[in-house]
């Protein structure tokens, strides 16, 4: 059997954890720059605050409530993930370990794999991952279990939505409990189905719930439904696993760095300094799963007109190079991407958004030779190294290139973020 | 303190190194012998962090467990997976407030008790907002 261990409201969960005056009370925590909703508890759901909304859109119906507002505070939540999936592991484990069985899939949401469990116990098990990591943690969450990924997402969603009946666990292990979960699940509820898929399912094909979908034959979910990915989605459905589990440790192909700016960007100079910025960042990632990246693609968001303040109609564009020699030095991506935004940037306009893909990515070991293109003889792995330890153990980019300028102007608003009480000594929660 | 470790230490280290990295040995072959027995140094994450997802830290803020030896701005270390029985210091909360006591239960009360004469102990009323946090296993003090 397949479970999903999904965290009730994360964020909101975090920032409750050393707030217990904030228990029982609404809250929610904003995104980037203090721009949308990204998390909010079941009281704040109650109150009519919607998820994705903008802020200033809904503050006032807030402020009325009484609803705790933060930023995203990143540094606990990571802290907190990690904690949620050790504890996992740690329960997940018996002498063959439990590290494999443990797919992180997301910060607040891990597949396990659960064919150690015997069937009698699958429920019991549930309920002690949920309690432990409940006690351990101080983070709540929801378990679905069931035949396969698809349907254990299923029963963890119906699990959140009944949670004092269901005490947030949910197992799909008998052919009514699959049938009466998935006639209680609407097709835009299904991971995978999205909002344009779903209106078509339910206004083309007449099909509302899953149970409906499951019905339909697997040749005209390849026709209809996106092909192979459909006729997987219908599969799963029936109990038939077709999405497996993935190697935690699989190295990623593609490695993004993107943010809103703080405040809108008008000239050269900080544009380019926010991108040497993520680009720093992005090398970071890449060195720290051991590859080198062999193309580099810088993309900006411009607001469509430079007055207009309030008028949210955004136009990207982006530009890309592919690198003679895969590297993973900071300083040889900026080389290549310094020069893309310069090609990028037009004067007047209003920039609200940068990002840095580093993609073809191979491992650092075996870069393949250009035959054209000398290798370059050091790969100032021992710079590397240094600058990288010293951010990790000091913090805060310590060690930066002047490339991304020492002002950080366009950083991202984080107005009302709460402390970093996990990760730093200086902002520890103080107990009377 | 007593207990099992049944998780380890937050921080490995970083001496992931092999005999022939060992820079200490030099051409005429002294220091070769201590290069033998090189090992990672005493790591306070293993004395202090039994079990790491669970363990959380925390500054101490006024007087009331002096008697216990903890003192304003100490930082003490909390494991929230330990089980709160009469004696252990812990981190209670009380509607809405966090703080730290001494637990006590009796056959039918709870009552959080200070250790200065400054403050009274509470009884806690069946009708509060009451839950252990988790329990203090070790205090940091600066002499």
């Amino acid at each position: 059997m397949n479970g999903i261990v999904d965290c009730n409201s994360f964020y909101c969960s975090c920032e409750r954890l050393f707030r217990p005056d904030l228990w029982d009370r609404p809250v929610v925590v904003l995104s980037n720059n203090d721009g949308c909703i990204v998390s909010r508890t079941d009281e704040a759901k109650s109150l009519g605050v919607d998820m994705a909304v903008p802020y200033y859109q809904c503050r006032e119906v807030m402020e009325r409530h009484g609803v705790s507002v933060f930023s995203s505070n990143y540094h606990l939540y990571g802290d907190m993930s990690m904690r949620v999936m050790d504890t996992l592991r740690f329960l997940m484990d018996d002498e063959d370990g439990g590290h494999e069985r443990v797919e992180v899939y997301s910060v607040d949401e891990a597949f396990l794999d659960l064919r150690h469990i015997p069937a009698a116990q699958l429920h019991e098990f549930s309920l002690r991952l949920r309690t432990v990591v409940e006690e351990w943690t101080g983070i709540r969450v929801s378990v679905g279990v069931a035949s396969t990924k698809l349907l254990s997402k299923v029963a963890n969603k119906l699990a959140k939505k009944e949670k004092i009946k269901t005490n947030c666990v949910m197992v799909l292990d008998t052919e009514d409990a699959v049938f009466e979960a998935l006639q209680r699940t609407e097709v835009g509820d299904l991971w995978g189905i999205g909002r344009r898929y779903a209106v078509k399912l339910r206004d083309y094909y007449g099909i509302q719930n899953a149970w409906q979908l499951r019905q339909m034959p697997e040749e005209w979910a390849r026709k209809n439904l996106g092909g192979v990915v459909g006729v997987r989605l219908i599969k799963e459905l029936r109990g038939e696993p077709c999405i497996e589990m993935k190697d935690p440790l699989e190295q990623k192909k593609m490695i993004a760095t993107t943010r809103m700016f703080g405040t809108p960007v008008y000239d050269l100079q900080p544009l380019k300094e926010a991108v040497a910025t993520y680009t720093a960042r992005a090398a970071e990632k890449l060195r720290r799963q051991c590859s080198a990246a062999g193309s580099v693609d810088v993309f900006v968001v411009t607001s469509g007109d430079a007055s207009g303040q309030y008028e949210y109609d955004p136009h990207s564009d982006h530009r890309y190079s592919i690198l003679p020699n895969p590297s993973s030095v900071t300083h040889e991506l900026m080389r290549y991407v310094l020069p893309l935004v310069e090609q990028l940037y037009r004067p007047g306009m209003k920039y609200l958004k940068a990002g840095v893909i580093l993609g073809r990515l191979v491992p650092e070991g075996a870069i393949q030779g250009n035959l054209f293109v000398p290798a370059p003889e050091n790969r100032n792995g021992a710079l590397m190294d240094a600058i990288d330890n010293l951010n990790f153990s000091m913090r805060d980019d310590v060690v930066k290139y002047l490339a991304s300028g020492l002002t950080r102007n366009w950083k991202m608003r984080q107005e009302l973020r709460s402390r970093r009480f996990t990760t730093r000594w200086g902002e520890l929660h103080e107990v009377k | 303190m007593d207990g099992e470790i049944f998780f380890g230490a937050a921080y490995r280290g970083t001496k992931q190194y092999t005999q022939h990295q060992v820079r200490t040995a030099s051409a005429t072959g002294f220091g070769a012998a201590t290069d033998d027995y090189a090992e990672r140094g005493i790591d306070l994450n293993e004395q202090l962090v039994r079990n790491k997802p669970a363990t959380f830290f925390m500054r101490v803020s006024g007087d009331a467990m002096v008697g216990a030896g903890i003192f304003d701005g100490d930082v003490v270390i909390v494991d929230r997976s330990l089980k709160p029985s009469t004696g252990k210091v812990v981190i209670a909360t009380l509607d809405g407030e966090m703080l730290i006591r001494r637990f006590e239960r009796t056959m039918n009360k709870i009552r959080l008790v200070p250790e200065t004469p400054k403050l009274a102990p509470i009884d806690v009323d069946l009708g509060a907002e009451f839950s252990v946090w988790g329990v203090v296993t070790y205090v940091i003090h600066a002499l």
